[in-house]
């Protein structure tokens, strides 16, 4: 690894300078000449019929310049599959949910905005509303989407056969039901958006964007203009934690006011629009049901999963579907049978997010360590006995190649001192372990790849162009390392124009852990490529062949006699006067399996990475109160390669809190008759400074995946899940009981601790 | 979130405050820290016509001990009061209650002792934007014939969750209500009405403007429970006074214990507090006994309106103030030497 | 209602605008003034994003209103450098990885900026305490609460630090 001089270093980001001194630009900052400002009236009711909507009052409110409703859309509904097609950008015959799209306004001002959504006048009639999902599979009431039956959305069935056979063999069977809550992503920064058409009616927008060309392409087709008019610029971006993948309708409202007024608008979310109006993760009730032979090997598994998937579909198949992969990536199972449904209630819409499944995944740790209990083997051992290994196939049939997953359970299990700790600790102190894996990326089709161009500049400093966001995880730090890296150059030689439709070609988005796995790997590639025209000049100067050449910090020499050398500005120049242009490109495709489907056939090659993390957790439970303090957490993810190491610290370090202190301790969304009584950061509880353990230590395992670049693969995200287990697996073991109702809040902890004292007694 | 329209009145002295009070009466609200008020008025939940500021006026932020008591003016920031000596050593409930309130940037230095007392009840069905409390009918507070925290009920269950005002029933202070051309004192215990739709006994015209804590040689402390430790409202809290005897310093002369953040204002328990009467201070089954009592008192007051559970929240008052008579019950004991 | 001219000192220059009596500083700052560097994340006083100096201490500008800003210092992120030199505490930010998406940044340099004012080295339940108002969702704190105890105070141990240029004494 250490021939390599700028990737693999700790690298402060080259975004954080103009971060600390305030002058980066986020949506909500950006004012353009005549700008409007934009507001969204909403359904205040759960299920309803729109009978009539009357705008004229609102038109004529004097500085109101305009207002849209469904009848402008023509009707076009959007959907992440052509199978899910099921949103209207402004809904025009019923409302779904409290926050639903039923009119925007632009005017002046934010005063005059909102008094015209006052003045416009809806009638409706109300619909029975259903709200839990168990019962909208059953109920008589008008279905919430007329074409989808039982108000399931989606169901995905995975059978790899021989389960009930298998269950046959078994010599211990556990059957057991596990709950969570919705929870939600509470990005720094509210969605906003920005729109304006500009003199050849193009569309340009600015707003918080888990992928521009996701973006792009559905505008594109929403207002049928070709895909090159639409422009999706770059912009500071505060979070996204898989929520800002897909358009959403504010995106096609602000476009559409923006063109009815010929002026720019903008649309600033509050927080409570930010958490109902956008996506929020999934409530899920999963039933495990794991044989396992008697050393504890799983033989057979049967998992079932209802999730609430609120109003819409959004990304429902593949919501659907992840916690089952998550889970089927990280253990080995002689077989299993899935049955995931996503059902349709008249709550806010469910998306992809960073700890999709908790409920799902802290069940499965749950009972392995509740058959590891009644087997009278450790949690330690039973991960190790069904762990996944290199060179195998997923239940599903997903090629594993890297997989250093043992050695972060071995790593995390010494530095924690598990081993010491486990079983041997005072009453109501805990320590317990999770581990998960992620996937880089899903078959995504044409829009699976990522490709990059280079242009070097006479004065010897690189242009790098790429698709990729930068959602605040420091992709854009990724990228400028593997160019500067690749090139020969410094950090600051790199200028990258990124995230923007109109110069950049397409790339799969960021919220699918695929950022450096597939778009860094397609600027490393381009900047191979260029060096390489580099080094046939430079070879002809040096007088030696290009394979005999390297670059490094802006000069290329020979590698067996560093002396003889010459500055890459020379040879861009010498180049240049050749009439050779010092430009390059190029793209990385993942090899996956085109074929697989996440329902019509959910088997083959899923993505050529898999990442896997380790979370083990120290806690003190306060038996009188059931409060949590957490000591200690150790994080192991096997991240392929580090190429930052500083920024994957910041990545486990933030996981753990997302993942664990808040999604295993407090976050959770409450509910009376549809309306979420916790939609602000007040109410709803993210964990503070004051919160936060003493002590997380960070373990970088990394086993050089053969096909990632550099041997990388993604950061963070199975840290994010398997905290949520570790957590919950910590203060299982403080209080001796099994908990199957997540997050952890003191009122069940207190709950389950005096049950266990009166049976006790 | 832009706030509803308002005319802006600064007055520089309490009479030109009180003034101004005369003349708008229900149409002003006073503008401390605002730390309460403008969130509200964000909210659209108050559009008053006029703010009367209090931030020209100096005459309200002093803490001193005159007459055997401590007095405070109602504009005192709650960071002055986690500074001063005098609240330390002989207000502790208050100083660990306003320790409580917020987070430093956010209370400490604009927050206001007058404010902290005043802040509006809440309820997690009522303090929610326009569009959630539209499409429903209105609730009691909204305006409304509705609640939706407890069935049938006739009136506004909405929950005071003021730490300072728990703290300061339980030191037993009064406080001085000044209106134009007088004032009046009354004990904090009785400042509450039974409404949580105005749960204050104050007057439109009437300005919250001196806060007296007797100093009666008792040792006070303050408990609560919030899901983070910071920026926060309790969802459940405690303040306890044990005063020892003159004569028999290891037992309770008299005791205060006040639950706060469970009801339409902080509950004084008169039955509880007088079981302590003549315990020992290491009577820990007394205390045991007392919070337990308080528990089945203070629970028919709650309801489910500010997060976490009912059944939790009642628990707990049994341990926040089983955990606050201990708590004091240490500082007051005699050291052994 | 009418506008009213006032006279607001931000970054120690006094600065003449028109202001609604119910435009709160927050907007002001942003929309009048541009400097955009205070955000607006939960607009009730909770997340901290919008934390700037109000005669050194540490203020929320969603719920100060401008009118009551008159007659005081302000100061905002942009007030944090001189010209293009950063502060300590700035560069310790960067240096330590204390940024991600960056949203929170501003809020978060001015409470750490007014703490280590008073007290130029914190011990880390300082700097928990101090930054308690301050929401990030991004960073889980650690590498911001290093970023602020190492200000002024380099760590020998830690890789973040240029202890060679920033070692003070």
């Amino acid at each position: 690894m250490s021939d390599y001089t700028i990737v693999g270093k700790r690298m402060p980001r080259v975004d954080s300078r103009a971060k600390v001194m305030g002058k980066a630009l986020f949506t909500a900052d950006l004012k353009l000449p005549g700008m409007l400002v934009g507001k969204i009236k909403r359904s205040p009711y759960a299920h309803a019929r729109i009978l009539n909507i009357d705008t004229s009052k609102a038109e004529a409110l004097p500085g109101v310049k305009s207002v849209v409703t469904g009848k402008d859309t023509k009707g076009v509904k959007w959907g992440v599959f052509a199978y899910t097609r099921d949103q209207q950008f402004i809904q025009i015959e019923k409302v779904r949910y409290i926050g639903d799209e039923v009119a925007g306004v632009a005017a002046i001002d934010e005063e005059t905005a909102l008094k015209a959504l006052d003045l416009i006048d809806v009638e409706y009639e109300e619909l029975p509303p259903v709200f839990d999902p168990m019962e909208a599979m059953t109920s008589q009431t008008e279905l919430i989407h007329e074409d989808f039956a039982n108000n399931i959305n989606v169901h995905v069935n995975i059978d790899t056969g021989n389960v009930d056979e298998n269950f046959e063999k078994a010599q211990y069977i556990r059957e057991d039901t596990f709950v969570a809550p919705e929870e939600s992503y509470f990005q720094a920064e509210p969605y906003a958006i920005v729109a304006r058409f500009d003199h050849e009616d193009c569309l340009e927008i600015w707003c918080p964007n888990g992928g521009p060309h996701m973006k792009s392409k559905p505008l594109s087709n929403a207002f049928k203009i070709p895909l090159h008019k639409v422009k999706v610029r770059k912009i500071a971006i505060g979070g996204a934690f898989g929520g800002r993948s897909e358009i959403c309708p504010v995106d096609y409202i602000c476009s559409l006011l923006a063109k009815k007024t010929k002026k720019p608008v903008k649309i600033q979310f509050t927080r409570e629009e930010n958490t109902i109006a956008t996506r929020q993760g999934h409530a899920m009730l999963t039933t495990h049901k794991t044989g396992v032979d008697k050393d504890g090997r799983v033989l057979a598994r049967e998992t079932t999963c209802y999730m609430d998937g609120g109003a819409y579909s959004s990304t429902g198949p593949i919501a659907t579907s992840v916690p089952f992969l998550s889970m089927e990536q990280a253990y080995r199972m002689g077989s299993v049978r899935y049955n995931g449904y996503r059902i349709y209630t008249n709550k806010p819409i469910r998306g992809m997010i960073r700890t999709h499944g908790r409920g799902f995944a802290c069940g499965l740790d749950t009972q392995l360590d509740m058959i590891a209990d009644h087997l009278g083997i450790d949690p330690v051992e039973i991960r190790l006995r069904n762990s996944r290994q290199p060179g195998e196939y997923t239940s599903t049939k997903s090629y594993v190649d890297s997989c250093a997953m043992d050695e972060t359970i071995h790593k995390a299990v010494e530095k924690s001192g598990f081993k010491k700790k486990w079983g041997k600790l005072p009453p109501f102190h805990g320590i317990g372990i999770g581990t998960n894996s992620v996937q880089t990326g899903f078959p995504m089709g044409i829009r699976g790849g990522s490709q990059s161009f280079i242009k070097f500049n006479e004065d010897g400093e690189a242009t790098v162009m790429s698709g990729v966001v930068d959602n605040g995880q420091g992709n854009d730090n990724m990228l400028v390392q593997i160019a500067a890296e690749e090139l020969g150059l410094l950090p600051e030689d790199i200028h990258l124009v990124s995230a923007d439709t109109e110069t950049t070609s397409s790339d799969p988005g960021s919220y699918s852990q695929v950022s450096t796995f597939v778009g860094g790997h397609a600027v490393k590639i381009a900047a191979q490529n260029c060096r390489a025209k580099l080094f046939e000049v430079a070879s002809k100067i040096l007088k030696v062949s290009p394979d005999k050449l390297a670059a490094e910090n802006r000069l290329i020499f020979v590698k067996d006699d560093p002396e003889k050398s010459i500055p890459i500005k020379k040879v861009v120049r010498i180049s240049l006067l050749n009439f050779n242009s010092v430009n390059a490109e190029g793209g990385y495709w993942p090899r996956v399996d085109m074929k697989r489907e996440w329902v019509k056939n959910p088997y083959g090659q899923m993505c050529e990475a898999f990442s896997f993390g380790t979370t083990i957790v120290e806690v003190k439970v306060d038996p009188d109160t059931g409060q949590v303090e957490v000591l200690e957490a150790t994080a192991a993810q096997d991240v392929g390669y580090a190429i930052n190491p500083l920024v994957l610290e910041g990545q486990f370090e933030g996981a753990l809190t997302m993942g664990g202190q808040g999604g295993m301790l407090t976050e959770y969304h409450e509910w009376k008759d549809g309306r979420c009584l916790n939609p602000t950061m007040l109410d709803y509880k993210l964990p503070l400074a004051c919160d936060m353990p003493p002590k997380i230590n960070n373990i970088i395992v990394e086993s050089v995946d053969p096909k990632g670049p550099y041997g990388a693969k993604e950061a963070g995200m199975s840290i994010a899940m398997s905290a949520a287990q570790g957590y919950s697996a910590a203060v299982s073991n403080a209080i001796g009981v099994y908990m199957d109702s997540f997050p952890l809040t003191p009122d069940k902890i207190l709950a389950a601790i005096k049950e266990k004292k009166a049976q006790e007694n | 979130m832009r706030l509803p329209r308002f005319e802006y009145l600064r007055p520089e002295t309490l009479g030109q405050a009180l003034s101004l009070l005369a003349v708008h009466k229900d149409d002003a609200k006073i503008l401390a820290g605002g730390t309460d008020l403008l969130v509200r008025m964000k909210k659209g939940l108050l559009k008053p016509k006029a703010l009367i500021s209090l931030k020209a006026l100096n005459e309200l932020s002093y803490i001193k001990k005159e007459d055997a008591c401590i007095k405070i003016g109602a504009g005192a920031s709650l960071a002055d009061i986690i500074a001063s000596d005098i609240i330390q050593k002989e207000a502790k409930a208050l100083f660990q209650a306003c320790g409580k309130v917020g987070a430093i940037t956010l209370q400490h230095y604009t927050g206001t002792i007058g404010g902290n007392i005043l802040q509006d009840n809440r309820c997690h069905h009522y303090n929610q934007s326009g569009l959630h409390r539209s499409g429903r009918q209105a609730c009691h507070k909204d305006g409304g014939k509705i609640c939706y925290a407890r069935d049938e009920a006739d009136r506004c269950n909405s929950t005071c969750q003021s730490d300072g005002a728990t703290a300061l029933m339980a030191l037993g202070a009064g406080i001085t209500l000044a209106r134009k051309g007088g004032e009046r004192t009354i004990d904090l215990a009785d400042f509450y009405t039974t409404d949580g739709i105005m749960p204050f006994a104050i007057e439109s015209h009437e300005l919250l403007k001196e806060i007296i804590i007797p100093v009666q040689g008792a040792k006070s402390a303050y408990t609560r429970l919030a899901y983070r430790s910071a920026i926060d409202y309790p969802i459940v809290c405690a303040g306890v006074l044990l005063k020892p005897s003159d004569t028999q310093k290891d037992k309770i002369d008299e005791a205060r214990i006040v639950v706060g953040a469970i009801a339409r204002s902080p509950l004084f328990l008169v039955r509880e507090s007088s079981s302590l009467k003549g315990k020992n201070l290491n009577d820990t089954d007394a205390f045991k006994k007392a919070a337990d009592s308080s528990m089945n008192s203070a629970s028919t007051f709650a309801v489910h309106n500010v997060g976490s559970t009912l059944k939790y929240r009642c628990d707990m008052v049994s341990e926040m103030v089983f955990q606050a008579l201990k708590k004091s019950a240490r500082a007051a004991l005699p050291t052994k030497e | 209602m009418e506008k009213i001219l006032i006279t607001l000192n931000i970054n120690d220059k006094p600065c003449e605008v028109m202001v609604y009596p119910n435009d709160t500083l927050l907007e002001v700052l942003r929309d009048e003034l541009d400097l955009t560097g205070s955000k607006e994340s939960c607009g009730e006083g909770v997340c901290g994003s919008c934390t700037v100096h109000m005669d050194n201490k540490p203020v929320r500008s969603c719920l100060t209103l401008a009118m009551e800003a008159t007659g005081t210092k302000i100061k905002t992120v942009e007030g944090l450098a001189s010209g293009d030199d950063l502060s300590d505490l700035q560069q310790s930010f960067i240096d330590h990885g204390a940024v991600q998406c960056g949203f929170c940044t501003p809020g978060m340099l001015m409470s750490a900026d007014a703490l280590l004012k008073d007290n130029p080295r914190p011990d880390e339940k300082t700097i928990r305490k101090a930054l308690a108002g301050n929401i990030c969702r991004c960073t889980g704190y650690a590498k911001i609460i290093e970023a602020v105890a190492h200000t002024d105070n380099p760590q020998d141990q830690c890789p973040d630090c240029k202890t060679g240029s920033k070692t003070k004494e």
